[in-house]
């Protein structure tokens, strides 16, 4: 696990504080010693596979679980200290009263969340226009898109002005345009400011949104960091991947050309030092029985991978 | 109003059906029975006799009995309940937004009931305060004891109509809702002491339609009371289980 800072750590008191968090269910550790922390104004993602403790995490800094050992608090403060009125939480599934108005369950919401009554509506108006619903106020929930119930979830979540929003794998399950539209909406809180934890299994997703990106695996963070420094996790400067009847000729050929590479199933990526063109690479391994060939940048899904890997390995 | 009330009432608005059944169900019954029971010197006696039995069996018993169930089993069916697990109510004010919700559809059930026993020459003879308390017994009872069976068994809409029927009605009859009871047989009579719906029933019908004060009424009103507080025990238990149920993302 790395042991960097929060960027404005020291400065400030973090939005989010997560400090050495340890749950175990029916003995089998979930979190085990779980630390990082989100500062203002940050998109953070926690990215990990299914299983891994992203929504334990979730449920305990909103008070709904409690943690065998440690913290998490929110501008300095526990779930019982009144941390929850800070939170906003976007549950994956759509959680709207459909035989309300836009209007009413946010009002509702807001009132749940102990708004001012007198602040309520503007919040509400507020609210509606980030997520470009303004015109639909007094439209019922039920007679609302796909697109347009998930923009209300995520208006309901702020509603009544939280430091934190918190989005549960805010995209799971959903076409190619409905994502792009979530992730547009993201871009949108981002660029006002809005502290979000954005917990995924897309890497894409956390690559495309996050500020920073936090790597979950055996129960804690197995790295963080933004994601040029999650790059230098891979020392190169593209990959090959190449797909072969013969998986242990490529591993020969590229341990002496001196490259590192990975292994899984029948592809082969290889760690390229320097960028080189396709056809270099194609040369590189000529006469063995290579099937495909491509090279492609260090994204966060080899990253992930490596991550992953080594910790697994650790792990045993 | 807390805001829980004030959305189930708004959403009953915007929804409407429920509304309308729980209005059109116990005014047809009443005119039905009404008529039934008339005389040739009128029909103020059966409406001032069936109003009371008709406003508990069959407006009361279905909207604050099926409709708790319907609210609670809704809430988990949109997975709203989560989100206002989230929120800073409480479970105690969002427990008691319901049973407030409850007690104004309460209040509009009794004054469509009476007003429609009051065309036909119906009319009320006791204390109004004694019979409101006698009405907000009966809420309670029945919001406990929706809530006991929202939060324990049901798991969808459709499993909340079947068993309300098959329990419910056989008690409504037992409970002297559709005639009076002293026309069963002398052990069904005994057994139906035990049925909270006769107690309601006979409760306001005593004050409603003979005058009765609060003595004539005490062993009804302490069977109401002790009923209404273990239906609302067992029900915020069920509740209490079902919110640590669900309190996860």
């Amino acid at each position: 696990m790395t042991s960097e800072a929060a960027p404005a750590a020291g400065a400030t008191t973090p939005v989010l504080a997560v400090r050495d968090l340890k749950i175990a269910f029916a003995g089998r550790p979930v979190l085990d010693g779980l630390t990082f922390e989100v500062a203002s104004g940050e998109v953070y993602g926690l990215l990990g596979p299914n299983g891994a403790g992203k929504t334990t995490c979730i449920n305990i800094t909103c008070g709904l679980l409690g943690a065998d050992a440690g913290s998490a608090r929110v501008a300095g403060l526990a779930p019982g200290e009144g941390a929850r009125r800070e939170i906003g939480v976007v549950p994956q599934e759509i959680a709207l009263y459909r035989q309300l108005t836009c209007m009413e369950n946010l009002l509702f919401f807001a009132g749940a969340h102990d708004v001012a009554v007198q602040r309520r509506r503007e919040r509400a108006e507020r609210c509606l226009e980030a997520v470009q619903l303004g015109d639909r106020a007094d439209d019922l929930v039920a007679t609302l898109s796909g697109g347009m119930h998930r923009r209300l979830n995520v208006a309901v979540g702020l509603v009544h002005e939280p430091l934190l929003l918190i989005l549960d794998e805010p995209t799971v399950g959903l076409d190619l345009e409905a994502r792009q539209l979530s992730w547009e909406l993201i871009e949108t809180l981002r660029r006002t400011g809005t502290t979000i934890l954005l917990t995924t299994h897309y890497l894409e997703e956390a690559e495309a949104l996050c500020t920073r990106i936090g790597i979950m695996a055996g129960g804690r963070l197995a790295a963080e960091g933004e994601m040029a420094e999650l790059r230098g996790r891979i020392p190169a400067a593209e990959l090959g991947v190449i797909h072969a009847e013969n998986p242990g000729e490529i591993e020969r050929r590229a341990e002496g050309l001196g490259f590192e590479y990975r292994t899984a199933g029948d592809a082969v990526t290889v760690w390229l030092p320097e960028r080189r063109r396709l056809e270099q690479v194609a040369e590189d391994f000529a006469g063995l029985s290579v099937r495909s060939l491509s090279v492609r940048p260090v994204g966060l899904e080899q990253i992930y991978q490596e991550v992953t890997a080594v910790s697994g390995r650790l792990a045993v | 109003m807390s805001v829980v009330a004030q959305r189930i009432l708004l959403e009953l608005w915007h929804t409407r059906r429920s509304l309308v059944f729980w209005v059109l169900f116990p005014a047809l019954m009443l005119l039905l029975f009404g008529l039934i029971y008339a005389d040739g010197e009128g029909t103020g006696d059966s409406f001032d006799d069936m109003a009371p039995s008709i406003l508990i069996g069959a407006a009361l018993f279905f909207s604050c009995l099926s409709g708790v169930i319907t609210v609670l089993v809704g809430e988990r069916e949109r997975h709203t309940l989560k989100r206002v697990l989230l929120s800073s109510l409480s479970g105690r004010d969002y427990f008691m937004g319901i049973v407030a919700a409850f007690c104004v559809i309460a209040a509009g059930q009794a004054v469509i009931v009476y007003g429609i026993a009051y065309a036909f020459g119906g009319r009320y003879h006791g204390s109004l305060l004694l019979g409101t308390v006698i009405v907000i017994l009966s809420v309670m009872a029945y919001v406990g004891v929706g809530f006991f069976f929202g939060a324990r068994f049901a798991k969808s809409t459709e499993e909340v109509n079947g068993p309300v029927s098959a329990i419910g009605v056989p008690l409504l009859v037992l409970g002297g809702t559709f005639f009076p009871p002293d026309m069963l047989p002398s052990y069904l009579y005994k057994a139906t002491h035990l049925n909270p719906v006769f107690h309601m029933n006979e409760a306001l019908r005593e004050v409603s339609a003979m005058g009765a004060g609060w003595a004539a009424v005490a062993d009804h009103l302490l069977f109401l009371a002790v009923f209404a507080a273990a239906s609302l025990l067992a029900g915020t238990r069920s509740y209490q289980r079902m919110m640590a149920r669900e309190a996860r993302l």
